[in-house]
């Protein structure tokens, strides 16, 4: 190999236990489908109903593995050197920038193409028992390729921007489910109802692979309501994310040089001592001024639940402010659009769009609040340091756990008053209302100890973020794909528990949204996310007590 | 406990990490107003023992004491009586210094009014009050340590223990850090201190422990280890012809038998060793030297400094340390 740094990242990750137990699993999983789906009837289907639900499967599954894995390698290549100080070292060599860049997109890329090529063998089952054209299989692999590069270049331009590892992963995998699945919600609430909007949803969709995937395994729209729509998805998405690759690619190596570094030590300007009318500014500005001198941890007060809210990258009190009055913004003026008459959606259409938003908010901001609480203290150092100090591990965890918890239930409660609108039109939703808070504070909850316990898991912010946001990933998104095979190959049971794992899937059962009524969640899905959260707490509980014992 | 009574005392301290023995029957103590210099080669066990005296660790066997407080059944309150630095700063991001340091206040329970007042005091003392606004992630290595050093005295203890506190600063800020220290020797508080800057810690230790491959080589105060080790001098020779300094290496080495180690270094055209022979026993080799017709440059004593002490103590362990650098055979 020519470029040294394709051999590193490639050959490096490569050569690692983890890497290559990670690649025998897949193949497994996918040998495991087709040994499952294999007809074993002497009569076999002339239509290829059986190949197509296989197909199906296996598109699905390896859609979601793409989408939870791929982001987190590019989003700490760049910013992980930047750390080291080896991205130095390379700018100063003679590789050229592109060279950098396309030994790092090479590198995660052959990583996706040995991903891919594991589930070429239960392809080629789909292709040999018919049914599934070599066509269509190699359309689906050019627009699961494209995907991963897209997602790449993605996660390498945010790498450039971030300074830690944990912020470039929190960002890329926003982006990423952004992408995905927030661009098809708009048309899973208006399919068919027509209108402006209507046709801008069905267009928004096309930025996210899920439509050309579906398309691609012979399945008619998103939620399969039989409405005919527009077909050529796979073609839209490949030339959307073609162009978007391109202007990523460019963007990112047009940052890799010396500039990257262009950035002084902060001088720790402090508000007070600017003049009166910068600070009348910035209140209004920050309500709580970031760089106003702050007064001492007030007695009773939990300081480490303070030093959170001071010391954190992501989520200062400023951050969240602004954040819970977009909330309340969004949801108040859907409420009040839809009592207008502007839009003529039901109330369970803005039900099921501020649970949509609020989960996904939950799913966005619990791993990059919580993925660090413990790890990150290790890496800094900072964990020998409070160990030293008289607090206890009981008040260190629950400082830390605090400092989520209010801001994910301030997040959560700047909804409430749109929840007062939809129970103002219809006063007898308010038991669902209600329930439907239920499901939020619950996940909002369970997300947290789940981030907190990898955080306690694992060493490094970075992995235990990723490792964090594939799980909520997977619980919120990746059973939604069960979902949308809800026809077949999975019948009603299969989605059924699938579903059940599913806080968003409850909180849309709860309001009535068309296609999850139908299901039976509750209160099983309570008794598995508290289930779930208890077992999160007791691992958190474990291991903050096995790290603060002296050795 | 009276003030007489040693503030640190370590016990037949051992510890062992399955076939590893990182602490070998450690005993020392350290009594108030005085400053300890613990030092030893990379891996010699040095933090090891200073993390079961703060109480990160626990013993394998052996006892360990701060105040009276056993270091294993009182963790909590060797908490508030040990001032602990170690050599990894550990800071939070965004947060600047003042509010850095009234967040350890604060953790170790004092009121805000008292905390306001400590963080002034710490500040002035470890002259980093300037620095009060600056953020803690941006500040240089050097400006680092002196902050560290004032978290440390926040909660004012009796015993501070230091791990390289004059690691990566410049010799003005050096010579700062060792007038605080001294100062808070004054002020009455046990200072364990260990530093790869042997010079620094030979100026303000009243007492060093030498620590190699987990055994307590040497302990006491300067002048007593200076001579032990002085009953041994170091002699070096230094020759004009590089040519004869194996020949000459080899004449010492009979002379003086089994008595001392021999190192010839070829890049510097030198070779050392130590001996207790006497003056005259010295003399008679010089003249046997110039007579089997070494060409001798020079022959003197090298006096010798807690670097050499350590040296010493250090190799005479069964490991070769420094002699197996590059060019020195011996």
């Amino acid at each position: 190999m020519t470029n040294p740094i394709i051999e590193r990242e490639l050959v490096g990750a490569l050569r690692t236990r983890k890497a290559a137990a990670f690649l025998v699993g897949v193949a497994v999983l996918f040998t495991v489908i087709v040994a499952l789906r294999w007809p074993t009837d002497a009569r076999v289907a002339l239509s290829g109903s059986g190949s197509q639900q296989m197909c199906r499967l296996f598109a699905y599954g390896l859609l979601a593995a793409l989408l939870l894995l791929v982001p987190g390698f590019p989003a700490t290549s760049i910013v992980r050197e930047k750390k080291q100080g080896t991205l130095e070292l390379l700018l100063n060599s003679s590789i050229k920038p592109w060279g950098i860049y396309l030994g790092k997109l090479v590198g995660v890329m052959g990583l996706v193409v040995l991903l891919v090529a594991t589930s070429l063998p239960a392809a080629a089952a789909c292709y040999a028992m018919g049914g599934v054209g070599l066509g269509q299989l190699a359309t689906l692999y050019l627009v699961l390729l494209v995907m991963a590069l897209e997602y790449t270049a993605l996660g390498l331009l945010v790498s450039s921007y971030c300074n830690s590892t944990d912020s470039a992963l929190r960002v890329t995998y926003g982006l990423v489910l952004l992408a995905a699945l927030v661009t098809v919600g708009p048309h899973l609430f208006l399919e068919g109802k027509g209108g402006p909007y209507a046709q801008l949803a069905a267009r928004l969709r096309y930025i996210s692979p899920i439509p050309a995937v579906m398309e691609l395994v012979g399945q008619s729209d998103w939620s399969g309501r039989g409405v005919i729509s527009a077909r050529g998805a796979p073609g839209r998405f490949l030339l959307v994310a073609v162009i978007s690759t391109l202007a990523m690619m460019g963007a990112t190596i047009a940052r890799l040089n010396h500039r990257i570094f262009d950035r002084a030590r902060p001088q720790g300007r402090i508000t007070d001592e600017r003049s009166l009318v910068v600070r009348l500014f910035r209140r209004l500005v920050f309500l709580v001024d970031p760089q106003r001198r702050k007064r001492g941890i007030a007695p009773l007060v939990n300081p480490v639940m303070v030093k959170e809210f001071r010391s954190r990258r992501f989520g200062r009190i400023h951050w969240v402010l602004r954040l819970v009055a977009a909330c309340a913004v969004i949801s108040l003026t859907l409420a009040y659009l839809t009592t207008a008459g502007t839009l003529d959606w039901g109330v369970e259409t803005i039900g099921g769009i501020m649970a949509m938003l609020q989960v996904g908010l939950i799913v966005l901001l619990a791993p990059s609040l919580a993925g660090g609480l413990i790890s990150s203290e290790r890496e800094s150092g900072g964990w020998e340091l409070l160990r030293m100090t008289p607090l206890s591990a009981r008040s260190i965890v629950c400082g830390k756990l605090m400092s989520v918890l209010w801001t994910l239930l301030l997040v959560l409660l700047a909804t409430v008053p749109g929840y007062l609108v939809v129970i103002a039109i219809k006063p007898e939703l308010w038991y669902q209302v209600s329930r439907v808070l239920v499901c939020l504070v619950l996940t909002a909850v369970f997300a947290m100890l789940l981030s907190a316990a990898m955080s306690s898991i694992f060493r490094r912010t970075a992995v235990a973020t990723a490792v964090a946001y594939t799980l909520l990933v997977g619980i919120c998104g990746g059973t939604l794909l069960i979902w949308f095979a809800r026809n077949a190959p999975f019948g009603r049971e299969v989605v059924e528990a699938a579903l059940k794992l599913n806080p968003l899937a409850a909180a849309l059962g709860i309001i009535r949204m068309a296609d999850f009524a139908q299901y039976d969640l509750l209160p099983a899905n309570w008794w598995i996310t508290g289930y779930l959260s208890a077992a999160c707490l007791l691992i958190l509980v474990f291991q903050t007590w096995r790290l603060t014992r002296p050795q | 406990m009276s003030a007489d009574e040693p503030v640190v005392v370590t016990r037949h301290l051992t510890k062992r990490f399955g076939s590893l023995t990182a602490v070998d029957d450690v005993s020392l103590s350290l009594h108030r107003g005085q400053i300890l210099g613990f030092i030893g080669p990379n891996g010699a066990g040095k933090t090891t023992t200073i993390r079961i005296l703060v109480g990160l660790m626990r013993p394998t066997s052996g006892s360990a004491s701060v105040a009276g407080a056993d270091c294993v059944r009182e963790a909590r309150k060797i908490k508030r009586l040990v001032g602990y630095m170690p050599d990894n700063f550990g800071y939070y991001d965004n947060m600047r210094v003042r509010e850095y340091l009234d967040f350890f206040g604060a953790a170790f329970g004092l009121s805000r009014r008292r905390r306001r007042r400590r963080i002034d005091e710490v500040m002035e003392m470890t002259g980093c009050r300037d620095l009060q606004d600056r953020f803690v992630e941006s500040l240089s290595h050097g400006m680092k340590q002196r902050v560290g050093l004032a978290r440390t005295l926040l909660h004012d203890p009796q015993v501070l223990i230091l791990d390289e506190p004059a690691n990566g600063l410049d010799p003005e800020a050096r010579i700062e850090m060792r007038q605080i220290l001294v100062r808070l020797a004054r002020m009455g508080k046990a200072l364990l201190v260990t530093s790869h800057i042997l010079p620094e810690l030979a100026r303000i230790c009243d007492q060093v422990a030498i620590l190699s491959r987990g055994k307590l080589r040497a302990f006491g105060t300067l002048a007593d280890i200076m001579r032990s080790v002085s009953r041994r001098r170091m002699i070096e020779l230094q020759l004009l012809v590089r040519d004869q300094l194996d020949e000459a290496a080899q004449l010492i080495r009979q002379a003086i038998e089994e008595d001392g180690q021999v190192v010839a270094s070829a890049t510097e055209n030198v070779v050392r060793f130590r001996t207790s022979r006497s003056e005259t026993e010295m003399s008679d080799l010089l003249e046997r030297l110039i007579q089997q017709g070494i060409k001798v440059a020079q022959f003197r004593e090298v006096h010798t400094d807690l670097e050499d002490a350590f040296l010493s103590v250090t190799r005479t362990d069964g490991q070769p340390a420094a002699a197996a650098v590059s060019g020195e055979r011996s």
